[in-house]
């Protein structure tokens, strides 16, 4: 589902973020990429969703080639991928429900199905009484689970997150893993960006362990 | 609009690459089933209604910087307006002297009489004459004392000093500044002074031409203007607007779908500002009607004045929302690059 092969990225002059990194991650695997800040952790979620362009090698996604993917393509791409972002980036000035609803209004999807989706979205991260809240009137943690609510509300059928519990305490990060880990056992391909080795080791999943912008290792839990 | 089909075509699946990857990507295939056509236009239809209800909410939500922006527009649009009315008002009412074709004929002093009135009829009896009325010396008197207020003063005079004038109306309106009949009647002996209009009709024109002119480069001018205010109002919103913008841009919005309500926003301007300056057009007709009523009282109502009708003013709004829409399209087509690589 995202293949990357000898992926290398470098900002300016500077020293690569990724260097020469290939992997491959199979469709309804859920797997962490883990590493001390700078390790290349977001470069590699923003390579996969077009936010940044490799400097050298080739990554497919969805069946995508992204070099092939051209500036006019990049918003149809974007919508098989759901994004969750450490500070969640909420729209503060609508509701929830619009909030959630955004990708498929941009998608095009009808109105009824459209409400369909969007409450089903907020009832499998429980906020489903808080449609017509404003994002600030929630907590950190509900916040975080309205902007998981919009990833999924398309089933996009990648995920991916950058830090989605950084600002969480320990009891909601479990929580907010766990409901990273469900959506796996549907079938959807989810990429978590995380520095909490307590909480990966907990959850039991595929680690990409980066350092420097090198892969170091690639750690799966034998089978349960 | 059809995005999806254009952004399919150029997502290419997989190509056969030169170097073959390690792990053979699968064939293309349709990652979700093509809408119908219904479908399509149903979700278009609903993309619009959201770029069109999101950007009206979006000036609610800030009714002062809205309104002032609004009102600059209307000023800014009425001013050409105005100067429109008046000019075409001054045009209809110098349409009567455009048409002034009527030849003064003042006689040598001693034409005197008889000698007039024959020099009357011989001009009657020409093809290309209409018209001849004959004013004696004491008819002009009576009219210039009547006319300037000089009365007492020309009592003082011993003899009229005025002479006879034939005032000859052609036929149809002659060509050139000295048609045979001006010439034949300038050639005559009689003849003293041949009053003939020309130049100071072609003066005219070339006045009305220079109002055209200037109404209509003043006209351009504050379209510019217009154009400029609203889509330095655009750029500001979508300055403040970056984040949600980015969000959007994350989340698969295309540049039409992120820029619309802010096309939108623009239409707004140019429709509310446009609007504006027809109320004020309107008003400024009113305020001044009272007294140029009376004014055209005094001319027993020969002048009608034309005010702002149907159709112009719907040119105007028209106008005035395509130029907010032009100008929010500029604004925002260099802040779409945002959000994407390279």
């Amino acid at each position: 589902m995202i293949h990357f092969d000898k992926v290398s990225k470098r900002y300016g002059a500077g020293q690569d973020a990724l260097s020469e990194v290939s992997f491959e991650i199979d469709a309804g695997e859920v797997v962490f990429v883990t590493g001390h800040s700078g390790a290349g952790k977001s470069t590699l979620l923003k390579l996969i969703g077009l936010v940044e362009r490799p400097t050298r090698g080739q990554i497919t996604v969805n069946h995508a080639q992204l070099s092939n993917v051209r500036r006019r393509g990049i918003p149809q791409l974007r919508r098989d991928i759901g994004m969750v972002f450490q500070d969640h980036r909420l729209l503060t000035d609508r509701t929830v429900f619009d909030n959630v609803a955004l990708p498929m209004i941009i998608a095009g999807t009808s109105r009824e199905e459209i409400g369909k989706r969007v409450r089903a979205a907020l009832d499998k991260v429980g906020l489903l009484s808080k449609e017509k809240s404003s994002p600030t009137e929630l907590s950190a943690g509900e916040q975080q689970r309205v902007g998981i609510a919009r990833a999924i509300v398309a089933k996009p059928p990648v995920i991916i997150a950058d830090e989605p519990t950084g600002n969480l305490d320990p009891q909601l990060s479990a929580e907010i893993m766990n409901l990273f880990a469900e959506f796996g056992a549907v079938g959807t391909t989810v990429l978590i960006a995380s520095h909490d080795l307590h909480l990966i080791k907990r959850i039991g999943k595929r680690v990409l362990i980066l350092d420097h912008g090198k892969l170091i290792d690639d750690y799966r839990p034998a089978a349960p | 609009m059809t995005q999806k089909p254009q952004a399919e075509r150029n997502v290419r699946k997989s190509a056969p690459a030169p170097a073959p990857p390690p792990a053979p990507s699968a064939p293309a295939e349709p990652r979700r089933p093509r809408l119908s056509m219904r479908a399509r236009s149903a979700a278009w239809r609903d993309q619009h209604f959201y770029g069109f209800f999101s950007s009206l909410g979006r000036l609610a939500a800030r009714p002062w910087a809205t309104a002032l922006t609004v009102l600059m527009l209307g000023f800014a649009l009425a001013m050409p307006l105005l100067f429109w009315l008046a000019f075409n008002n001054a045009r209809d009412l110098s349409g009567g002297l455009r048409e002034a074709r009527e030849v003064t004929v003042f006689l040598k002093p001693e034409i005197e009489g008889k000698a007039a009135l024959d020099f009357a009829a011989d001009l009657r009896k020409r093809e290309d004459v209409a018209e001849v009325v004959v004013r004696t010396p004491e008819q002009g008197l009576a009219e210039f004392r009547q006319l300037s207020g000089f009365g007492d003063a020309l009592d003082i005079l011993k003899d009229n000093p005025l002479p006879n004038v034939l005032v000859v109306t052609p036929r149809s309106v002659p060509d050139g500044d000295n048609p045979p009949l001006v010439a034949e009647i300038r050639a005559d002996a009689r003849a003293d002074l041949v009053q003939y209009d020309a130049t100071w009709r072609r003066r005219l024109s070339d006045i009305l031409g220079f109002g055209e002119r200037a109404v209509a480069v003043i006209a351009a001018l504050l379209a510019l203007a217009t154009l400029l205010v609203i889509g330095n109002t655009v750029r500001m919103d979508i300055q403040a607007r970056t984040e949600e913008i980015a969000v959007m841009q994350l989340i698969g919005a295309s540049d039409g779908f992120v820029r619309r309500p802010f096309l939108y926003s623009g239409l707004w301007y140019g429709l509310f500002g446009g609007a504006l300056a027809l109320i004020i057009v309107i008003g400024a007709e009113f305020a001044i009607a009272g007294p140029l009523d009376r004014l055209l009282a005094s001319y027993d109502h020969r002048l009608a004045l034309s005010g702002l009708d149907i159709v112009s003013a719907v040119v105007v709004i028209a106008a005035s929302s395509l130029l907010g829409w032009a100008g929010a399209f500029l604004a925002s087509a260099r802040h779409m690059a945002a959000g994407h690589p390279e």
